[in-house]
Formats: C-alpha cells, structure tokens, sequence
C-alpha cells in the first residue's frame, strides 16, 4: 500500500516540474552525532526563483510588476522587491555556540541574538541606509523579532567579513553591505511560527514536519535563518534554515545516547511534501560501531543518505551504540580541536568607567594561518586604539595585528568598526588586549531592567588558510560568546531628587539675596548695661 | 564709652542710597516685573504646540453641497413619446430624490458625433422592435409603443442605479490604490487532492485585464498571487448525503468563519494599500466534494461567495495537478463578477443590452465615478468635522503644522471639487481622492497621539518645590512693602 502511494507521489511530483519549471523546492536535514552525545540537526529548505533577478534600485520609485509565486515566500518576496534587496541574511539564535565540542556549525551565522546583513545596490530612487530601515521593519513584523531596534547605534559595514555569498548582479554597479546585530534578542516561538508559513508545506509534511516547537526550543543550542542570494544563471534563491543541537542523553531514561527522529523531535515523517523535488536526510557518519536503521538509500565513508520521497513511511531513523550501557562523558576535548582556531574574549576590569578587552586565539594547526578579526561595538564600549597590545606566547609582537579599518564611534549614533587581519605562527596562542571605556547613558538611554547590563555583540574571525593548490581558502566565519557590560547606572528616582535639591538650593540663594536687598536696617539703641 | 557716643551724631539710616524706600520699593517692583514679564515666556515653552485649525472653513462645509450636472440630449422619433415631456419629467425626478445624490439635470442638444465625455448621454427613440442598446454613452431605444414611462424608468436605473443596503456594506472603501491578491489554497495538498500551480498570469490577462483597465480612472491595482499547499480550515465540514453519494458542505454560518486567518498567510504586510483577496480553495480528499448549502439547508449549484469589503472565494470540486488558462475560465469569470461587485460596479437594469465584448458599460462607469465622488466628498467632510471635534475635546492633543497643512490641503481639494464639479467629472473624482487622502492622514498623524508625557499632577509636584519657596518672600515682601506704604499715608492725611 505504501509503495503504491510513493508511486502515485512519484508521478506526482515528476508530473508538477515538468510543467512547471519555473521555481524548484527542496529540503535536506543534516544530522551529526557529536562525542558529547549531543546530536546536530540542520534544517535547510532551499526555494530557487528560476531566472529571476533582484530588484534594480533604479526602478524602486515606479510600479513594480506583478509578483506570482507557486512555492517562493510572498511575504518575503515582496520585501525583497520592496527594497530593491540583492542579498539577505538574518538569523535568530539561542544559546552558545560551542566550536570545541561541536565543531564548525552547517551553517556559518551562529552568533547569539539576531544578526541581519544585507548587500544592496545603490540607486537614485531611495538611498541605501532608507531601503535599510525598511527592511529592518518589515522583517520585524514578519518575524515578530525587535529588529527594528536595530538602528543605526548598531549597523554597520563591514565588508571585510561578511562577503556576498551569491553573486552581485551587474558589473559596474557599485553595492553597499549593512550590518547589524541585536545580542539581547529572545529568540522563539513566536519567530518559529512566521518562518513554518513561509514553507511551502508548512510544517504539515516532508522534513518540515519535524519541526516541533516543544522540542526545539528545548534543544541546548537553536538557531534559525533566512538567507537570500542571487546566483548567476540560476536566479533568486532563498534558504530558509534551522540549526538546533540536542541532548538524546537528557532525554533517555536509561543514560545512553541512542537517539531516533521519534525520541530527539517527538515526530517521525508520515508524508512527503508533494512539491519538494528532493528530500533528503544526511546522516553524517561517526567513527564509533553504531547500528543505523532503517537502512539508507545510499551511503559512503563521509555520510549515509535517505531519500524521504522514496522510502517507507512512517520514517523514524535511529542510531544506536549497542555495545555501549552507559554513555560516559569525554573528560578531555577533541584533540585535535575540531576547529583551526579557537577564541575566547573577556571584558576585565571591576570599574564602572574602564576596562580592558581581552582575546585569547589559539592556532591549533602546524601552519601559519590568517585570519580577519571584526568587532562592531555599540558605542558603550569605547576603545582605545593605542593600547592595543598583542602578545604571541606571551612576547610583544605586534606586528601581527594589522588594522585595515577603523570607525571610531560618535556617541549616541554610531558604533565602532575595527576591522584587522591577524597573522597567527603554527601551534600557539596569542593575547590581544585593548584598553576601554564605558561612557555614561543619558537617563533616557537606559532600557527598563537597567542594572542587568547591556549585552555587547559577538567578536567575528573568519580564517584563511592556505589551501592545497596554494589559494587562500575561506573557513566558516567563527563568533565569539556575546558579553555583558555593566555601564555606570543611575539610581531612577534621582531626576525627582535633583529637582528638589537644585529648588532648594535656588529658593535659599534667592531668598538671602533678596532678603538683603529688600531689608530695611534700623538702628536700635542698646541700653548700658551696668558694668560688672 | 558713654561720652564718645554721644559725641559722634547717629547715622542717618534712610540717608543711605540702599536704605531708602525709593530704592527699596524699586528693586522689589523690578523683581515682581521680571516675574510677570516671564510668565507668558514660561507659557508658551512649556505649553502644548496647537496651532488653530481653519474651523469656520470646516463648518462653512456643511452648507455646501456637492452637484454634479448629467447632461442628456434626448431625441425622440416615434409619435406619441416627447422628448420635452422625459426630460422635465426626468430633471422632476432626480429633484425629487436631490438628498441621496448629488446629480442635476441638464438638457443638451443631441449630438451624434460628439467625443464621448463622462456625463453627458445622448439618447435617441426610434420605431422599430422593442430594445434598449447601450453603445457608449449613447442609449439607442427602439420602440413600439412603449410609454414614455418605461423609457424613463430606464433612464433613471441607468444615471441612478438603485442601491440596497447590503450593497453599500459589501462595497470596499475607497482607495486611490488597490493590491488584488490571488491565492490559491490547497487544503491538504498531501491527501491526494491538490492543484499545485496554475496559469495565474495569464489568466487575468485574459480575463481580468479588460475590467482592471477600465476601472484604471478610479484606482490603481497592484497584483500578486501565491499558493499555498496546507491551509486547514478552522472548522469540519458537516457531511450529507447526496443520493449514494457522501458530500460535505458549508451552511451559510461557515462561510462568516471561512477564512482561517490564523493558519493562511494571506496578508501582506509591506505596504498600507487594502487588499481585496480571491481564493480559489481546493478541499482535501477528506472534505470533497465541498457544497455550499443555501438558507433552506439544500446543496446550492453556487460553488462561490462573496465576504463583504474583503474579497471572493471560489471552491473548486474539480482538482488536477495544474489548471490551464482554459481550466481557470468558470473561477475567473467568477472572481470578475465579484470584483466588479466588490468595487460597487452598479449592475444594468434587466432589459438592457449592450456590446459584450466589453466587461461593463460606460454609463456603469461614470455612475460609479459619481457614487466615488460623492461619498469621497461625504467622507472627507465627515473625517474634518471629527478632526476639528477630536481637537476641542482633547486639550491637551497637539496640533502641528502638518496636521495643518493637511486640513487645509483637504479644503483647497474640495474647492476644487466644487469648482471642477460641473465641468469635468474626471477631476472632481481625483481632487476628491486627493482630498479624501489628506483627510484621512491628518487624522491618523502620529503627530496628535504623542499626549502629554506627564500628567498636570506630575508638573505641579516638580513646580511646587521651586515656585513656593521662591514665591513666599516676594509675596510676604510686597505686602509688607504694600502695608507701609499705606501707613505712611494715613499718618500723612
């Protein structure tokens, strides 16, 4: 029975793209067992816009043409050609990104909070920081997240990292990049809810429908993404992602790490989505014996592969250590570290007014790599660019900090763009160290729960590693946790306070001048007193 | 000790320039005269900005009326019909109902090869077999006998298309600007029964098109189109049964809750233009066939309906992996007919012919420009008066010169509405518009919610602290000053 329906689904399908060719859909979950036990799933629902081309900005002031979509988003679609948008990424995440036990992420953006950037084109209808105030806005009734606080105290341009994924249309015409991150954004349900409407099967069937609300936002890490390119000779794609790291140890009650779709999401898959053209899992392999079944359609030494649209459904996959009781912790990380570097950063310093930021890198490979460091800081945190100290294994070597950009910040608008290439020698650790200060706020400035602190955005490196054919390669851009900074916080009631006291002081002064200007001196004779 | 003092003559205290009641009374006067001269400064930084607001303007409206002439060059050619006695008879007519519309007669020579202008018809009674034809804004009627009635009755149902009531709810609001959206819902597209794409575009091109182009004068359309392949219902269908057959239905209360606006994104948030939604809704093979029943509780033959002021739904029975431009034909003569009802397109009396080829007729389409024109001018007026007693009411609203700027721009409008009225209907409707506009965005300025951000107790505690204790030795001082004063006198008189 059931091979009769994925015949008829089969046919289906081939029958749909046959006709219509012009959008294609597919969907693939990627799921990767880490050593701690914890497991990766990585969403990615991919929505190609056959031949279509971003909006020129040319053409933002006249009537646009009519939008018709079958599977691409309307809702983001119309955004885009609101906007005039050539290149979007938003995403929305939850929790810390652990690089030393989990590795690189599936999907670069993993910094905490919500972080958008956008490539645009420039153009004569609506400048580029106006198209940029709109998206903010718009994406942040679309997904319900406080984008629009992200103004211009937080955006930025930095160029050097987050380069355009897909192409840029048009050989002379000159883009802009603007950045901005939000560290204190909530990221869930409410977000998840918008971005299953934009899935052309919801969340009702295919890989989708493993999107659980309950037990994502239970996941130790979560994250979700929108990210938009256009690629030469394809068109507009857009890929809408979700990225959560679970916990199967947490949730079993035998203390073993055996996990299936069932016990990590609380669902299996029951149907297909009828206009996914692909739909596929990736389990990514481990080096441990484990037993994986049902058994995938195809598989090779990296990774097995399901394919959702022809095998039998319900589908529940599972991974089970059977040689294995009791799951024990590794006591020790990966070695070699999973990542080429790795980076922590602190904010020291116990005083109200001034601090030091602290960033320990760590090259853990045998040959020298580059990497771009980025900090885009509000500016409540102020550096100073002359006490950058960089120590390699704890000797001064400061050549190996080069500053390629550098936008001090204007307080109450704009924020701080430090942008520098770091060269790191094989195998050691290097200290980097800048000397800040903490403005004080206006009393307006402050957000309601004031003394909790302001959360700062997260440090972006992006190695560069010679590759094999001795081309600069590319890693994954890396994010450092977001900090937390504690600015000089006044007490609330003090407005009354200094209102009274500069009365008083004002109606005292006023009273003894006016008083001895106004008073009337009169001689009085004492009467002798008799000498004693 | 006691000779020197004696010796040395007391000082003279009022000799003193500083102890003198002159000086004195100076330096207390020069400080109640710094306080009176600083109040209306401390008024006005610290009240409200409310510029005035063009009331008389405003009120002067309510007398003014809008009037729209309608020009008819009538010639009869059958003995026994008068031109002379439609015409008064119709000018008597539209008198008669002067309050509901805004329309005046005018006679006009019949011209037969005048450029058509909205507003002015000819009309011309010939013998020949009983027929009423439309051809522009012409109205050619062949008689036989006919009365003059019957002729007139005609010609008022095509200048004044009778309204009902439920009409007037169903008609959406005006907009210079329209987004049309068409969506196409599969209930469960994984049951089985689904369409997956369609021949959208070039299905209001060929059906749509003519009907969106004529109504281009009153609004401007923007058009956009998704699918959707799981758009639940909130609600089970009831099952019938029809003979042999199991059917599912939709009695007249389901369709009120139709639209699962919790589940289907229909809206658009990016721009603030109204949307008027077509729905063609496939049910799930769970739930069809779908019929809709009527108020007798029996399966209708109507597979559509119309939600007031929001849009048009189509349930189609029939699913097929894609629709065609050929297969959309039955959904979108529909959704035409209930656009063009939707937008308060009036409909033509029963005996009327006209070219079909056309989606309506030009009498249609200046009755609608004029039904638009006037309740753009009604709502314009209705939104001013509110705006003027919003103000009055709430002291403490403040009025900026944009508010201002608005309310004048939407006088300016409708002086021109009047004074364009009689010549040009296409520009009484755009000025009207224009006004219509303003109005509105002078009601919602965000500039008039920003009230007060403290309340008067609020101000009088911060104020109390520095004005009292400032205030008490200037007023004790004054009247003391004031109670020597008047000593002094009596002790002189």
């Amino acid at each position: 029975m059931f091979s009769a329906l994925i015949y008829s689904f089969l046919f289906l399908s081939a029958h749909v793209f046959s006709i219509h060719a012009q959008e294609f859909f597919q969907e693939q979950l990627t799921l990767r067992p880490h050593r701690d036990g914890t497991v990766l799933g990585h969403f990615a629902f991919t929505t190609l816009l056959k031949s279509a081309t971003p909006r020129e900005p040319e053409t933002i002031r006249i009537e646009d043409t009519s939008q018709h979509y079958t599977l691409f988003p309307l809702a983001l679609g119309q955004v885009l050609r609101e906007y005039a948008i050539t290149e979007l990424h938003l995403s929305l995440n939850a929790g810390k990104w652990s690089y030393d036990r989990w590795g690189y992420p599936e999907e670069d953006g993993v910094g905490t909070g919500a972080e958008l950037w956008a490539w645009m084109a420039e153009g004569p209808g609506a400048s580029v920081d106006e198209r940029w105030r709109g998206l903010r806005s718009n994406l942040a009734g679309l997904f319900c997240a406080s984008l629009g606080s992200m103004d211009e105290q937080r955006t930025t341009s930095p160029s050097l990292t987050f380069l355009p994924e897909g192409d840029l249309p048009g050989p002379s015409t000159p883009y802009q990049l603007r950045h901005g991150t939000l560290p204190s954004e909530n990221v869930c349900t409410e977000n998840l809810t918008p971005f299953l409407k934009l899935l052309p099967c919801k969340s009702l069937s295919g890989i989708a429908s493993l999107l659980n609300p309950h037990r994502l936002f239970d996941a130790d890490w979560h994250g979700m993404g929108i990210h938009v390119r256009y690629v030469e000779n394809a068109g507009v794609e857009v890929r809408l992602t979700f990225q959560g790291v679970f916990d199967p140890v947490r949730y079993s009650t035998d203390g073993k790490r055996d996990w299936s779709l069932h016990s990590i999401f609380d669902r299996t898959i029951q149907k297909t989505c009828p206009v996914a053209r692909h739909s596929k899992i990736r389990l990514i392999s481990t080096t441990d014996a484990v037993d994986v079944s049902p058994a995938p359609n195809t598989f090779n030494a990296a990774f097995s592969v399901y394919d959702v649209n022809t095998v039998s459904k319900p589908l529940d996959i599972s991974m089970q250590w059977s040689n294995e009781s009791h799951f024990e912790y590794p006591l020790s990380l990966d070695s070699p570290p999973p990542t080429h570097i790795s980076v922590r950063r602190t904010l020291k310093g116990t005083e109200q007014s001034r601090g030091q930021l602290a960033i320990v890198i760590e090259n853990h490979q045998d040959k020298q790599i580059k990497a771009s460091y980025l900090e885009t800081m509000p500016w409540l945190l102020q550096f100073h660019l002359n006490s950058i100290q960089v120590k390699w294994n704890s000797a001064p070597r400061d050549d190996l900090m080069s500053i390629v950009s550098y936008i001090p910040p204007v307080p109450h608008s704009r924020p701080t763009l430090l942008q520098s290439v770091l060269t790191l020698p094989p195998n050691g650790t290097m200290d980097l160290t800048i000397d800040v200060t903490k403005p004080f706020l206006r009393y307006t400035e402050h957000p309601p729960d004031a003394q909790r602190g302001w959360d700062l955005p997260p440090a972006v490196f992006r190695p560069l590693i010679i590759a094999n054919d001795s081309n600069l390669r590319r890693l994954p851009r890396i994010y450092t946790p977001i900090l937390l900074v504690d600015l000089a916080t006044p007490d609330f009631s003090m407005p009354y306070n200094v209102i009274i006291m500069s009365c008083t002081l004002i109606a005292l002064i006023f009273g003894s001048v006016f008083n001895l200007l106004t008073r009337k001196f009169v001689l009085t004779k004492i009467p002798n007193e008799p000498p004693q | 000790m006691a000779e020197a003092d004696q010796q040395q003559p007391p000082i003279d205290l009022s000799k003193l320039f500083f102890q003198s009641t002159t000086t004195r009374r100076r330096i207390i006067a020069s400080y109640w005269i710094v306080v009176i001269l600083a109040i209306p400064i401390w008024w006005r930084i610290t009240s409200i900005d409310r510029l005035s607001l063009p009331e008389s303007k405003v009120s002067a409206l309510d007398t003014r009326d809008l009037r729209l002439p309608l020009r008819v060059g009538l010639q009869s050619n059958v003995p026994g019909i008068s031109s002379n006695s439609i015409e008064t008879q119709l000018a008597h007519r539209l008198k008669r109902d002067a309050e509901s519309h805004c329309v005046f007669f005018e006679s006009a020579p019949v011209d037969l090869n005048r450029q058509s202008t909205p507003g002015t018809y000819d009309v011309v009674i010939e013998p020949g077999a009983p027929n009423l034809l439309l051809d522009g804004r012409r109205l050619s009627v062949r008689s036989q006998g006919e009365t003059e009635e019957q002729v007139l009755d005609a010609l008022t149902n095509l200048v004044l298309p009778s309204s009902d009531g439920m009409e007037a709810l169903r008609i959406v609001k005006y907009s210079p600007r329209f987004r049309i959206a068409f969506s196409l819902l599969n209930e469960d597209a994984t049951s089985g029964r689904s369409i997956l794409s369609w021949d959208v575009e070039a299905a209001i091109k060929r059906y749509l098109a003519p009907a969106l182009e004529k109504l281009s004068i009153l609004h401007n359309f923007t058009i956009e189109s998704q699918v959707q392949y799981h758009a639940p219902l909130a609600f089970r269908p009831h099952e019938i049964q029809i003979g042999e057959q199991t059917a599912h239905s939709l009695t007249q209360e389901d369709l009120t809750v139709f639209v699962n606006s919790a589940e289907w994104t229909l809206s658009s948030s990016v721009s603030n233009d109204p949307v008027i939604h077509f729905v063609l809704f496939v049910p799930s093979a769970d739930d069809s066939p779908l019929y809709i029943l009527d108020h007798n509780g029996t399966p209708s033959s109507a597979d559509a309906f119309i939600l007031p002021q929001w849009g048009g739904i189509v349930v189609s029975n029939n699913a097929r992996p894609h629709l065609k431009v050929a297969d959309l034909e039955h959904t979108f003569v529909t959704f035409h007919n209930q656009l063009l009802s939707l937008l308060g397109v009036p409909s033509l009396p029963a005996n009327v012919d006209y070219d079909y080829s056309l989606p309506f007729t030009d009498w249609q389409l200046d009755a609608l420009v004029r039904l638009r024109t006037m309740q753009n001018v009604e709502n314009s007026k209705e939104t001013l008066r509110s705006i003027v007693a919003l103000v009055h009411q709430i002291e403490n609203m403040p009025v900026g010169q944009d508010v201002k700027g608005d309310v004048q721009g939407v006088l300016d409008a409708l002086d021109l509405v009047f004074a364009e009225s009689s010549s040009s209907l296409m520009f009484a409707l755009r000025h009207s518009s224009d006004a219509l506009t303003r109005a509105s965005r002078a009601f919602f300025n965000p500039g008039m919610l920003a009230l007060l951000y403290f309340p008067a107790e609020h101000k009088y505690a911060v104020y109390t602290p520095l004005f009292a204790s400032v205030a008490a030795p200037l007023v004790a001082t004054l009247a003391r000053e004031v109670a020597a004063w008047r000593k002094t006198r009596r002790e002189q008189a």
